[in-house]
């Protein structure tokens, strides 16, 4: 099978003076679930829609395939696209929302009936078809999109926040849904969100944008334990920052020399050089309290707030080096102190591979 | 019901009630005199008050009471107003040929002797019954007369409803013209109106403000003013004719105001802010992404035009389209002033009837219909309007 | 330039032209010294204006549209201005019963009212008075009151007057510190629109008004009809300074009311 996936080369949008995008090289391959992930005015919006063919680059090329498409009209790139807030027609029942593309590609009555009917037994609409898009609630319309999307049976879907709009339950159901959907269609999937944690678990690979330009891309475990950047590491979930100097990289493991005195032992890496200022993220879940027995790091801290979550207790610490978040998992070994309280006395204690270094 | 909820209420009464009484006295009861008007009839009532008592308990079949007639004697002896006497006496002819000579014969024999008067030896037509019958029926106070010569029929003899002669049959032809003018003007407005709307939410910044603006000016304008202007454009040496001469498109002045053609262009100028407005408002109101989503599913911009900006603002059309043919078969001024003989409308006609020619009966049918009309498509706006949301 | 481009171009510049140049056309005619109302203006001159105040029949008219204008004004601001007031009150009854009653006089052909009213009035021995006119003119100046009120009404967060009543003012004062300094803006702009109606109303005078009530806006009317003459484009003139004016006068209050601006 012929390859065609997507390239941008040297793409740059500006709108007046301010630049959107800037030196934009991604390839995103043939059947991957690629998210699109930064804060808002990030540029990932305009990634997407100059993908779909609402904007076009100031310079530089997209491509599909063999193909050139960045000067296509979107009406002519064939690629599913699922808005947010649906963008449904008011004025069409769903099933002639979702016969509207197939209409627009000339295919015959009896077809179209046949693949609205594939389509929203899909999404498990096939009884609401005659409904308008008001009279559904906001999961469906969200469904009847996404059906709508897919019956013309694009190789690439993009979504722009489509579950934005959505609480918190359905949300999840549609993440699942919309990853097997991915899994079965083998489609090419780029996915724009502001949720790191609906980007975490759906994709593929993440592409991390910030004012413009890529902090990071690689896959969602890469993404959270190896961040490369100050800006990753604290957009993409929970971190504990330590600045430091690093005062050995060896085989065997680094260490990290903290100002106040004291050291970090942490995972080696083969980038930074010795002496150079650093930084340390080290994930809350990560940290134990009170554990005993041989740990890599450890250090005496007092809680100064504990604050309960459920499912875990998020427990605020002073130490004497630097201060911590530690999220402790009610289930696991350190709930045998019942309760925490502030002011409490606890030996805090990490290994070195949950240590990762940043540049500062 | 708890003291302060009631003195709320009876508080929002007490600021309403006011409004409500003063629209009651100037509003309301004008428009129920305009309805009594059109079915009044008092002429026979007022002429003959004694018959008419006498004839409540006449079953209109048999021959008449003596009483009743010897009440139509003393009644006809009582007539001192001429006018009042002539204008019964036609009503009668109306409906019964044969009065005329009857009735100046009668009057004349009433006057002439006192005393009990034996009719029939007066005119062997008093035996009839239908006669009685005419004069207690005209002094029902209630007629459909007008209502009917309003839609150009009456009734015959026989109290059967049927079309008037062709050279008396003036008012149908104005009810089509009314009808017309308002298609034709309405039609003007929406497809002026409609690209001018979708053109101003297309756009941004000073120009579509300049847009709205050029929408609103002339509705801040006085009527008078604007019809004064279109005077000006229009007339034989006006600036549109000048321009095409000087232009050297024509050789002589176009004919372009005392006709149709001045009337349906002023009337569109007046009423075009409002097919814009709603048309407007309804287009902003479309979410911003439908167009790039019928895009994105591969319809070209104008098979996205026809599929779905189209169709969601044929909404504000048909509200702006009622609205304003609801006010252009209303209109008085605009067909008086640039209008010629040909183009006046049923207000004119209404307003030729009260004001030149004192008939109210007539003012008052035609105005009934004008009013119902109205009020049924302003009926039609109102609920097209609130269910707006809904289904949007 | 596409071709789509260059056809929404004319059709706006055309369309703009359409709405706004007869209202343009008009006003240089009033300083014309020809006695016709027609192009080229041969010389510039203000006897049209002169023609107005000297003139009897202009004279008298123009008085007459401002007693008539201020009467209105008044009568229409003060029943509209309660009747949005009680119509905002969640206390009222069918509250879409009354509002649809205040609207129906924009709605009801001039004409027929007018036919109406000439009937009544000639009974109640108010035919060819000033008072008549006036309520003829505030029947249909009224619901520019109740709908400009009531939207500035309904600008005013309800949170804001419960505060004052919390802070120990009471209704009264509520609704004199708080309540009304919010609806001024509404209130002036529905005066406005009172006057411009009563100044541009032309139906219902001609129905109701005797010889001596002739308004500005029946005599250009009749002037129109039967000898045309400039002193018409110069009675729009003064139709189009006047109605800035007084809209000019509104905003100049309204900026001077230190209220912020709510939105709508």
């Amino acid at each position: 099978m012929a390859q065609s996936n997507i390239r941008f080369e040297q793409v740059n949008k500006s709108f007046g003076t301010l630049r959107v995008v800037d030196d934009l090289n991604l390839t995103i391959d043939q059947g991957e679930f690629l998210s699109l992930l930064g804060p808002s005015g990030s540029g990932k919006t305009t990634i997407l829609m100059m993908l779909a063919g609402f904007e076009s680059p100031t310079s530089g090329t997209i491509s599909l395939g063999s193909q050139r498409i960045d000067q296509l009209p979107p009406y002519k790139r064939n690629m599913g696209v699922v808005f947010q807030n649906y963008a449904l027609f008011p004025h069409m029942d769903v099933a002639a929302n979702v016969a509207f593309p197939l209409e627009m590609r000339g295919i015959a009555k009896a077809d179209i009936a046949e693949k609205v009917t594939r389509a929203l037994d899909m999404v498990q609409l096939g009884t609401l078809k005659d409904r308008r898009p008001s009279q559904l609630s906001g999961g469906q319309q969200q469904r009847v999109a996404l059906a709508r999307a897919l019956v013309f049976e694009p190789s690439v879907v993009l979504m722009d926040e489509p579950l934005g709009a959505l609480d918190k339950q359905l949300r999840e159901q549609m993440q699942l849904d919309i990853r097997a959907l991915h899994r079965r269609l083998g489609l090419t999937i780029v996915f724009v969100t502001h949720d790191q944690s609906e980007a975490l678990t759906m994709s593929d690979r993440i592409a991390v944008f910030n004012r413009g330009r890529i902090e990071q891309i690689g896959s969602p475990r890469e993404i959270y334990d190896q961040p490369h950047s100050r800006f990753v590491a604290q957009f993409i979930g929970e971190t504990n920052l330590v600045e430091g100097t690093l005062a050995e990289n060896g085989q065997s493991g680094a260490t990290v020399a903290l100002p106040g005195g004291g050291t970090i032992r942490v995972q080696p890496s083969g980038a930074p050089q010795q002496s150079q200022k650093i930084l340390v993220s080290v994930r809350p879940e990560r940290i134990r309290l009170d554990k005993g027995g041989k740990t890599d790091n450890s250090y005496s801290a007092t809680i100064t707030d504990a604050v309960y979550h459920g499912d875990h207790l998020r427990i605020q610490l002073d130490g004497d080096a630097f201060g911590f978040i530690v999220k402790a998992d009610r289930s696991r070994a350190d709930r045998s102190r019942a309760e925490w309280s502030p002011g409490d006395r606890v030996t805090v204690s990490f290994s070195a591979s949950d240590c990762w270094m940043l540049p500062a | 019901m708890s003291e302060a909820t009631a003195r709320t209420r009876l508080g929002a009464l007490g600021l309403v009630a006011p409004l409500v009484l003063f629209l009651a006295l100037f509003f309301a009861w004008p428009l129920v005199s305009v309805l009594k008007e059109s079915v009044s009839d008092p002429v026979g009532l007022r002429a003959f008050p004694a018959t008419a008592e006498a004839a409540l308990g006449w079953d209109r079949q048999s021959e008449p009471p003596i009483a009743m007639k010897q009440a139509f004697v003393e009644d006809l002896r009582a007539i001192d107003d001429q006018q009042l006497l002539g204008d019964a006496v036609r009503r009668l002819n109306s409906a019964q040929n044969g009065f005329r000579t009857l009735m100046s014969k009668t009057v004349r024999a009433a006057q002439e002797q006192s005393g009990p008067l034996d009719l029939v030896a007066v005119d062997k037509r008093w035996a009839d019954v239908r006669f009685w019958r005419a004069v207690a029926n005209s002094t029902y106070p209630y007629t459909d007369r007008n209502l009917l010569a309003a839609l150009d029929y009456q009734r015959d003899a026989a109290g059967k409803v049927v079309a008037l002669p062709a050279e008396a049959s003036a008012n149908t032809a104005i009810l089509i013209r009314t009808l017309w003018i308002g298609a034709v003007v309405t039609i003007a407005c929406a497809l002026i109106g409609l690209p001018y709307a979708m053109l101003a939410a297309s756009l941004t910044g000073w120009k579509r403000q300049l847009l709205l603006g050029a929408v609103l000016l002339p509705l801040w304008t006085s009527l008078l003013v604007r019809t004064a202007a279109w005077f000006i454009l229009l007339q034989e040496k006006g600036l549109i004719n000048d321009t095409l001469i000087g232009l050297g498109l024509i050789d002589g002045p176009l004919p372009l105001i005392f006709n149709r053609l001045g009337v349906v262009i002023a009337m569109t100028h007046v009423l075009l802010p409002f097919m814009v407005l709603p048309i407007y408002s309804v287009l902003l109101a479309i979410p911003k992404n439908l167009m790039p989503a019928a895009a994105s599913l591969g319809a070209p911009p104008w098979r996205a035009f026809l599929r779905v900006l189209l169709p969601l603002s044929l909404r504000g059309v048909v509200s702006g389209s009622l609205l304003v043919f609801m006010t252009a078969i209303g209109y008085y001024i605009t067909p008086a002033l640039i209008g010629g003989a040909q183009d006046q409308m049923i207000s004119s006609v209404i307003a030729f009837y009260a004001l030149g020619s004192a008939n109210w009966g007539m003012a008052g049918a035609l105005g009934a219909i004008l009013l119902v009309a109205t009020l049924a498509l302003y009926a039609v706006y109102g609920r097209l309007s609130s269910d707006r949301a809904g289904s949007l | 330039m596409r071709l789509i481009d260059v056809a929404r171009l004319l059709f706006g510049v055309f369309a703009v032209l359409f709405l706004i140049a007869p209202l343009i056309a008009i006003l240089p005619l009033a300083f014309t010294s020809s006695i016709f109302l027609t192009y080229p203006i041969p010389d510039y001159s203000l006897r049209w204006f002169r023609e107005l105040a000297v003139a009897d029949a202009w004279r008298l008219s123009i008085v007459n549209s401002l007693i008539v204008g201020t009467g209105t004004t008044i009568l229409a601001g003060v029943l509209g201005t309660m009747a949005a007031l009680g119509l905002r009150n969640s206390g009222l009854i069918l509250p879409g019963l009354f509002r649809t009653a205040f609207l129906l006089p924009m709605v009801v052909p001039a004409v027929v009212l007018g036919v109406g009213m000439q009937v009544f009035f000639v009974q109640i021995g108010f035919a060819n008075s000033y008072a008549g006119v006036i309520c003829a003119h505030t029947v249909v100046a009224v619901p520019f009151v109740v709908v400009s009120v009531s939207a500035s009404l309904a600008g005013i967060d309800r949170r804001v007057e419960r505060a004052a009543l919390s802070l120990g003012a009471s209704p009264l004062t509520v609704f004199r510190r708080v309540t009304l300094p919010l609806a001024l803006p509404g209130i002036l702009s529905g005066a406005v629109f009172a006057f411009a109606t009563s100044l541009d109303e032309v139906v219902l005078t001609l129905f109701v008004a005797g010889p001596n009530q002739r308004t500005l806006a029946r005599q250009m009317f009749s002037t129109i009809r039967e000898n045309i003459s400039p002193a018409i484009a110069a009675a729009a003139f003064l139709f189009i300074v006047g109605t800035l004016l007084v809209a000019a006068i509104a905003l100049l209050i309204r900026s001077r009311s230190t209220q912020p601006k709510t939105p709508a």
